[in-house]
């Protein structure tokens, strides 16, 4: 692949001249902090002052709002903020920790009993997308563009996506970036993309443009797929599906669905750490799940058979099932499971898994799209289960159980930092790091078996 | 702990309602209130649970921190959050619909035009959680169906452009932050938990916690309507803590000697706070009727307009510009109240150059 001609966006230059401006820019970014935190020591000072007044004018209006003195009503997230870009080597499965904390020292003085302290941050208003220069273009997919930006103050490198929004639904602005944007923001995990902010375009009258700034990750696990001359190491798979499990974990402890994860959601920096991406069909699901979700989701490669039967029941099997897909991809650098369509899909399931029996799949034939199904009998033909070539195999991977009760759950977020592990293993960052970053031609839309999506319908 | 927690407004943000510029604060109030009721009433009418116009009440309330009350019209703006919140929701409702609930309410046909500001505290709705809605109380709203409002094509094409335009401007003002944890589940579990509710009037246990609960959930709906905004300034907890102790007190439950509220992790001082505000709120609520009647002189009846308030400004002369006031009192305290505000914003600016 890298002997096609220079792709659309390819970047070399640019990549090169950043690369050497790198110390530069540390050093920028190192004053630029030291700056900020000037300013927000300044701004703290003031603000105690305005509240110190505010408290005292309110108190001859005891029924208005409350005294601000009394507490910091805003936990200042910049300072958890400021140490939290890009610098993963020392971050690592960075769960909840800096939201529990105490915000400062004036309020846990006057908190005798040590009660937990609940931050959710604070609100306002978007800025503008021209806060950030345009670098280049990464990707056109369904439902918005990336490209990758610089933040014209701090020098940061991010990636933009832009919501697509059609001019001609009248519904507004999508309920699917909404919910993407919602969730990604309630996220905070060391193996998932992390969103920094969402900007709008720049006329103030109307919202036309939305843009999600989200950390910049190198590559995608298809496209590396793609250009790689020899596949992963076992090693190399095992740090991959580690990272994969515990972000996909994090995400299941808290109620999200993902709903797509492919290999082409899937991002991998320099360093090997993956990070989960592209969250515009997951939505937050009750426990047990509600009953009316669309069975109309994830790509059709990576589609569980539950869904192919038309289930509206599902739950977190489904994002399971697209894992185990991944893994077998990660072996032979192939989609697994390349269905021509549904049924194909199916046909080709059960036969590397084998038709599912009423004992090990109580109830499947009760499903929608089962009825009609003309299931091959006898004992399952199977094919060989994908394997590393460099490796004892493993065996068909467990996670693409047909039954999705026996299919496992994704494991408790791992306990050992994915990092110190991934640096013993040597994972794949030789090679990725081998090729100029981004450097991989545009794909002209081969993305394989996409579904109908359904696009404003309000998605359950 | 998304679900138990919220953004909340900063010192600067509570500082800005009230300063220089700022609309003089009682009519802040009442725009606030009618608004809020206002998005009430669509909500019932729309059969939405309250658990979704609450959220509408919520996201309206951090909307008016960031953005000026006089931006946009008010019930403009009540529709847009409301169809904001309905869409992220699992009751998703049609901008036709939403344009017909609205020219409706803003009608001289509905019960809302005629007495706006009657209902408040509301009645208390259904248990949370529960999806049905009061179509008893829907019904006492579209009492007149013979005389709907007429709305014409050019009119709903007008309204579903102005209510698209505001969703994304709302969704800017805010961050594209749509989040909002409601206490009233808090609340509920809370009441659950706690097995130490007995009670003194009747034997029924369990009439009596129903009643408990019942009575909680009416604080912190009252307390949606309330330019207190207690949503903006205090976490769930606290909130369902405080409604939790002030229906107990009116209902008379015995509670325990121990500082029990601590298991939910709120202190005395915020609890005091709140139960303070939450109680105020009755009282507040008709001195609130007797001050919107006044601001719509002139115009008998229906949902205060941005019109309504400039009128009222140009009889204070604060438009104008001339000096401040008619006499009368409230104008005084406005004006002591900017001069204040102007003092202090001087020494913010020193202090700021100085650091
Ligand atoms: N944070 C990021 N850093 C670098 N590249 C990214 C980032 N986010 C997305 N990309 C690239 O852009 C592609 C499309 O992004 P994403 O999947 O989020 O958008 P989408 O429009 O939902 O795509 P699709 O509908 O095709 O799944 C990804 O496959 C990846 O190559
Ligand atoms: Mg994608």
């Amino acid at each position: 692949m890298a002997s096609k001609p220079k792709s659309r966006w390819a970047d070399d230059e640019a990549d090169a001249a950043l690369e050497a401006q790198r110390k530069k820019e540390k050093e920028e970014k190192k004053r630029l902090k030291a700056e900020k935190a000037r300013k927000l020591e300044a701004e703290r000072k003031a603000r105690e002052a305005a509240a110190a007044s505010t408290s005292q004018q309110a108190g001859d209006d005891p029924d208005r709002g409350p005294p601000a003195k009394r507490r910091r009503l805003s936990p200042e997230r910049d300072n958890h903020d400021g140490d939290d870009h890009g610098d993963d080597d020392h971050r690592d499965d960075d769960n909840e920790a800096p939201r529990a904390h105490a915000p400062s020292s004036e309020t846990t003085a006057a908190d005798p009993s040590n009660l937990l302290r609940f931050e959710g941050g604070t609100f306002g208003r978007s800025r503008s997308v021209e806060n950030y220069d345009k670098l280049n273009d990464i990707e056109e997919g369904t439902y918005g563009w990336v490209s990758r930006a610089k933040d014209v103050a701090t020098g940061q490198v991010v990636a933009l996506k832009r919501l697509k929004m059609d001019p001609k639904d009248r519904s507004g602005v999508p309920v699917t970036g909404l919910r993407e944007i919602q969730i990604l923001k309630d996220c905070n995990h060391g193996n998932v993309v992390k969103l920094l902010e969402v900007v709008v375009g720049d006329d103030a009258s109307k919202v036309d443009s939305i843009f999600l700034v989200l950390e910049f990750l190198e590559h995608d696990l298809k496209s590396i797929l793609e250009d790689m001359p020899s596949p992963f190491l076992a090693s190399e798979v095992k740090t991959l599906l580690r990272q994969l499990a515990s972000g996909l974990a994090y995400l299941h402890d808290h109620f999200i669905l993902h709903r797509d994860l492919k290999t082409s959601n899937l991002l991998l920096n320099n360093r090997g750490r993956l990070k989960i991406a592209d969250f515009g069909m997951a939505r937050y699901v009750s426990d047990p799940p509600p009953a009316n979700l669309t069975p109309l989701v994830v790509t059709l490669w990576y589609r569980a058979p539950e869904l192919l039967l038309g289930e509206t029941r599902y739950g977190a099997a489904v994002d399971m099932w697209s894992v185990g897909c991944v893994f077998g991809e990660l072996l032979t650098r192939e989609p697994l499971l390349q269905g021509r369509n549904e049924v194909d899909q199916l046909a080709r399931v059960f036969e590397l898994c084998g038709t599912p029996s009423d004992d090990a799949w109580p109830g499947f034939r009760r499903l929608p799209h089962a009825r009609g199904l003309k299931l091959p009998r006898g004992p399952p033909r199977r094919r060989s289960a994908p394997r590393s070539p460099s490796s004892p195999p493993p065996a068909r991977p467990c996670s693409a159980r047909s039954s999705p009760s026996t299919r496992p759950a994704a494991p408790p977020p791992a306990r050992c930092s994915s990092t110190t592990t991934f640096a013993r293993t040597r994972g794949p960052s030789p090679r990725p790091c081998s090729r100029p970053s981004r450097a991989r031609p545009a794909r002209s839309g081969g993305d394989g078996g996409r579904p109908p999506r359904r696009r404003r319908a309000a998605r359950r | 702990m998304a679900h138990m927690t919220n953004p909340l407004a900063t010192p600067d943000q509570l500082f800005q309602r009230r300063s220089l510029g700022a609309l003089p604060m009682e009519l802040q109030d009442i725009i606030f209130f009618s608004t809020q009721c206002l998005t009430q009433a669509a909500g019932l009418l729309l059969q939405l649970p309250q658990s979704v116009t609450a959220q509408a009440n919520v996201l309206l309330a951090r909307y008016w921190l960031v953005e000026s009350m006089m931006a946009h019209e008010f019930s403009d703006v009540s529709a847009a959050t409301l169809y904001l919140v309905a869409k992220l929701s699992s009751h998703p409702v049609s901008p036709r619909d939403v344009a017909y609930i609205y020219t409706y309410l803003l009608s001289s046909s509905s019960a809302f035009f005629h007495d706006p500001s009657s209902r408040p505290p509301p009645p208390p709705p259904p248990p949370f959680g529960s999806e049905s809605t009061t179509t008893a109380t829907a019904s006492s709203f579209s009492s007149d169906k013979s005389n709907t409002p007429y709305l014409s094509p050019s009119g709903y094409q007008a309204f579903h452009a102005r209510l698209l335009r505001l969703e994304g401007l709302v969704l800017a003002a805010l961050g594209f932050d749509t989040h909002v944890a409601l206490p009233h589940p808090l609340a509920v579990t809370y009441l659950q938990a706690l097995d130490f509710f007995s009670f003194r009037r009747d034997g029924s246990k369990e009439a009596g916690r129903r009643a408990l609960a019942a009575r909680a959930v009416a604080y912190l709906n009252a307390a949606l309507l309330s330019p207190q905004a207690l949503y903006l300034t205090h976490q769930p907890p606290a909130l369902a803590v405080a409604a939790m102790y002030s229906a107990a007190r009116d209902v008379g439950a015995k509670m325990p000697e121990c500082e029990w509220w601590e298991v939910f992790d709120v202190d005395r001082e915020e609890l005091g706070f709140l139960v303070v505000g939450m109680r105020s709120v009755e009282g507040w609520g008709r001195k609130m009727r007797k001050d919107m009647k006044e601001a719509m002189r002139g115009r008998e009846r229906g949902m205060l307009t941005r019109k309504d308030v400039e009128g009222e400004l140009r009889r204070r002369g604060l438009v104008a510009g001339d000096e401040v006031g008619n006499g009368s009192k409230m104008a005084v305290v406005d004006a002591a109240e900017e001069e204040a505000a102007r003092r202090l914003d001087e020494k913010m600016a020193e202090m700021a150059s100085a650091a």
